[in-house]
């Protein structure tokens, strides 16, 4: 009976541990595959938002050549169909990449995208797009994250490997292959001295790359110490990219462009002290602008822009100590604004439209803070410049995860 | 001891459940999870590589080394370095039991791997020309008459910039393929003719669409329709009569009438009835008529007694944009107005109910109880069927006007159907077939 008794209780023991321990392994199995089907499903909506952001304009079409903000998101060019993406929306995103500017005259902090040391582009955040109003408008507050990010998929490099007689070698890559014999359009800007402001020479000219997609590009009449800047659109077989480089004196007193309206084409050229570095009176800038567009035929052309007057003064008293432009066009090109302080000159360049100077673009939450992320890629031109467009995408109702 | 023994067979047999269990619940690949979308990237690789037409022209020149051999360039230069692919160019012959054949390829990989999607563009020579034919309004039922108006006795007003005769022709131009007949109305007597309900070349004016070419002023013949209690009201001194007739003749005929720009019958214009008058702005030939012109008009259409009303109808919306409807016309016709335009002369959306119109295509989306331009259908019951006698299309926009959305308006609400020429003609067209795979880990 003891027996009996003693053999029921090994065996109740024994049946309840083994029952708990298969709970808990099916249990790990089930949990794995509802994870597995959220995690898919994640991923279909990545792909889905992704889409949606890309195939359509918002509402209004053309929001983003406006000041107001749109009441539906969307990134397609309203002038075309298919993955071809406004340029012009893309610079009212905030970005979430560069260290926001603050600029006093304006009392305005600006989202910021530099490029290398003279490249600027600044948009002020009430004309700046936020995430958490694109989440909105996206549906997808509070159940889903997501950062977008537009890259060019052809990069032009430029490296100057002679002073005087001045070469420059371009060299065009796309993603994973150098764009061999691509045909290269370029503008050269030169700065010179006309009295006490900034002349420009400028010149255009189209050449062939050889088979490891680079090119030597010698001017004449370019002295070492002058200052320029080089343009370069890069194209083959329906892939297009943009690369720029310039030579600047070192000096910290130069021009920084501001976007004031996107409506009226309003720029804000500010002195660079009043802007980064403050302090005591220093001496003025004087500049000269100019705007470059990219013609259908993908040559460049210049587009001189009214200027009533090129000269900013900083510290003196002045109560404006930034003058305006108004670039004339909504084709997107590049302002291109060349300066000279204390014999010092250089240049500073500004795309209109993302697209003119390949600038890429991040916009979004952090993705590298999250647990599990979808991503997804397109390829897509951005005014007539080949992007890819990568979304990540994560949920932010939680997953358990286990082992 | 044996109940222990009965427990480890059953922890045994439960083991075995678990073990079978995982063999055929198998998770997949965390790639298979969340996949690149091939499909999509090949899709959109094609679409951009063919964004100026390189693929098109490499397409149908394979044996051009540098066109084929540049876009092998730029497909390898535009993927990821772990995607592979294979790029194959297909003839459409149009002939079975081989619609495809084959043209060439290109490939950087020998196979492509476990996992690979393909994405198929079809591509057009750039030597030939597609023809589209146009359904013609009326071929497969009533109407199908347009009556443009371009009445070379009648100024018109809120057209700057145009003459009335000059976007008659543009009109004409953009308008007369889709209908059967089209009737250019050269003269104010030429209109009485077609009021009277006779045809000025034999067409059917059952039904037809009328467009007004004058802007806010509408023709007015002389004689009868200018007469004392049929065009001219005395006891008001006005001309507001003349547009309840009309109303009256677009019920009758079950015409459509078309009112281009600004606020509809607003004036009334002859250079001959009215040498010395002039629409207050210094435009002589023309009378003013004021709201009243609207207000009669509407109450013609709507089969109801004539009175003098001189109640401003219109509303100022502002900045508008076009309707969903009007942009899948857009695209569907080739017209394309800007999507966005200023309205000053909306009107509002209470003469449905009051003059029982209903809108069968909005223009513009409405803001808020203002209709920018859209086309109204007047309702007529009888017994248990309603059906459509009637019509007012009226674009509110302010001056100057835009014809392409009037042509517009008029194609997104009679719907003619386009006739695409064949596109798998031989040698016309080809089909571009772009497969990508993924190498690497999983």
């Amino acid at each position: 009976m003891v027996s009996s008794t003693i053999d029921h209780m090994i065996a109740v023991t024994v049946f309840l541990a083994a029952t708990l321990l298969f709970i808990g392994l099916f249990n790990q199995t089930i949990q794995t595959a509802v994870i597995y089907q959220r995690h898919r499903s994640t991923s279909t909506k990545a792909s889905d938002l992704l889409d949606s952001m890309l195939l359509s304009p918002g509402i209004p079409v053309n929001w983003g050549q406006t000041d107001i903000d749109p009441t539906s998101f969307g990134l397609q060019d309203p002038e075309f169909t298919q993955y071809k993406i406004s340029p012009y929306s893309l610079m009212r995103l905030r970005s979430s990449v560069g260290e926001p500017v603050y600029y006093n005259a304006t009392e305005q902090y600006y989202s910021n995208v530099t490029i290398g040391e003279r490249n600027f582009m600044l948009v002020p955040y009430n004309l700046a797009l936020e995430y958490s109003a694109v989440t909105r408008l996206l549906g997808i507050n509070n159940s889903y994250g997501f950062q977008i990010t537009l890259t060019p998929i052809v990069t032009v490099s430029i490296q100057e490997t002679s002073e005087s007689p001045l070469t420059l070698k371009v060299t065009a890559a796309g993603i994973g292959f150098p764009l061999s014999y691509a045909t290269i359009s370029y503008c050269f800007l030169k700065v010179g001295v006309k009295g006490q402001s900034p002349n420009y020479d400028i010149s255009f000219n189209t050449v062939s790359a050889d088979e490891t997609g680079s090119v030597n590009i010698n001017i004449d009449g370019v002295a070492a110490g002058d200052a320029y800047c080089l343009i370069v659109y890069a194209r083959k077989g329906g892939l297009v990219g943009v690369g720029y480089y310039e030579r600047v004196d070192p000096s910290e007193r130069y021009v920084i462009p501001f976007i004031d309206s996107f409506e009226d084409g309003r720029v804000l050229l500010a002195h660079s002290y009043d802007v980064h570095l403050g302090g005591p009176p220093e001496s003025a800038v004087f500049f000269n602008a100019t705007f470059v567009l990219l013609t259908e035929d993908f040559t460049l052309r210049e587009m001189p822009i009214t200027q009533e007057k090129t000269q900013i003064v900083y510290g003196h008293g002045s109560d404006k100590t930034y003058e305006n432009i108004t670039i004339p066009t909504h084709n997107p090109g590049i302002l291109v604004v060349t300066y000279i302080s204390n014999n010092q000159d250089g240049v500073v360049l500004m795309p209109w439209g993302l697209s003119s100077l390949a600038f890429p673009v991040t916009f979004g939450g952090d993705a590298s803070k999250q647990e599990w992320v979808a991503t997804d890629i397109r390829q897509v031109t951005v005014g007539g410049i080949a992007y890819q467009a990568q979304i990540a995408l994560w949920s932010l109702e939680g997953y358990q995860v286990i082992g | 001891m044996m109940r222990t023994i009965e427990i480890l067979i059953v922890i045994i047999i439960i083991t075995g459940a678990f073990i079978t269990a995982s063999f055929f619940a198998v998770l997949p690949w965390p790639r298979q999870v969340s996949p690149m979308n091939l499909r999509r990237l090949a899709f959109t690789t094609l679409q951009m590589l063919d964004s100026n037409y390189d693929l098109s022209n490499a397409a149908f020149e394979t044996d051009d080394y540098a066109l084929w051999g540049g876009l092998q360039v730029a497909l390898a230069a535009s993927l990821p370095p772990n995607v592979i692919y294979n790029l194959t160019v297909y003839e459409v012959t149009g002939e079975t039991p081989q619609l495809y054949t084959i043209i060439d390829s290109m490939s950087n990989a020998e196979s492509l791997g476990a996992t690979s999607d393909a994405s198929s563009y079809m591509v057009a020579s750039s030597n030939v020309t597609f023809n589209v034919v146009p359904e013609k309004i009326g071929e497969h039922g009533g109407g199908g008459t347009l009556y443009i108006l371009n009445c070379s006795d009648a100024p018109g007003w809120w057209i700057t910039g145009y003459t009335a005769q000059s976007l008659a022709q543009d009109l004409n131009n953009l308008l007369s393929p889709y209908f059967s007949r089209t009737i250019v109305v050269q003269s104010t007597t030429q209109l009485a003719t077609i009021l009277d309900g006779n045809a000025l070349q034999g067409e059917n004016p059952q039904s037809a669409v009328v467009i007004n070419t004058c802007g806010e002023a509408v023709p007015i013949p002389a004689g009868y329709y200018s007469s004392n209690g049929v065009g001219y009201d005395s006891s008001h001194n006005s001309y507001a009569r003349y547009s309840y007739v009309l109303g009256q003749r677009v019920l009758e005929y079950n015409w459509t009438w078309v009112s281009i720009v600004g606020y509809p019958l607003y004036y009334v214009s002859n250079t001959g009835s009215f040498p010395t008058s002039q629409n207050t702005w210094g435009i002589y030939g023309m009378r003013d008529v004021g709201a009243a012109g609207l207000n009669a008009f509407l109450r013609g259409l709507d089969n109801q007694s004539y009175s003098y009303d001189t109640t401003w109808l219109t509303g100022s919306p502002g900045v508008v944009y076009l309707s969903n409807q009007a942009v899948d016309s857009s695209n569907y016709y080739g017209v394309y107005p800007s999507p966005y335009q200023t309205s000053t002369r909306a009107l509002p959306t209470s003469i449905r109910n009051n003059y029982n119109l209903d809108v069968t295509t909005y223009v513009f989306n409405p803001v808020g109880n203002y209709i920018p331009a859209a086309v109204y259908r007047h309702k007529v019951t009888t017994g248990d069927t309603t059906q459509y006698e009637g019509g007012l299309y009226a674009i509110g926009l302010t001056r100057t006007t835009d014809i392409r959305l009037t042509t517009l308006g008029l194609l997104a609400d009679y719907k003619p159907r386009l006739y695409h020429a064949e596109y798998t003609a031989k040698g016309t067209s080809r089909v571009v077939i772009l497969q990508l795979g993924l190498i690497g880990g999983s």
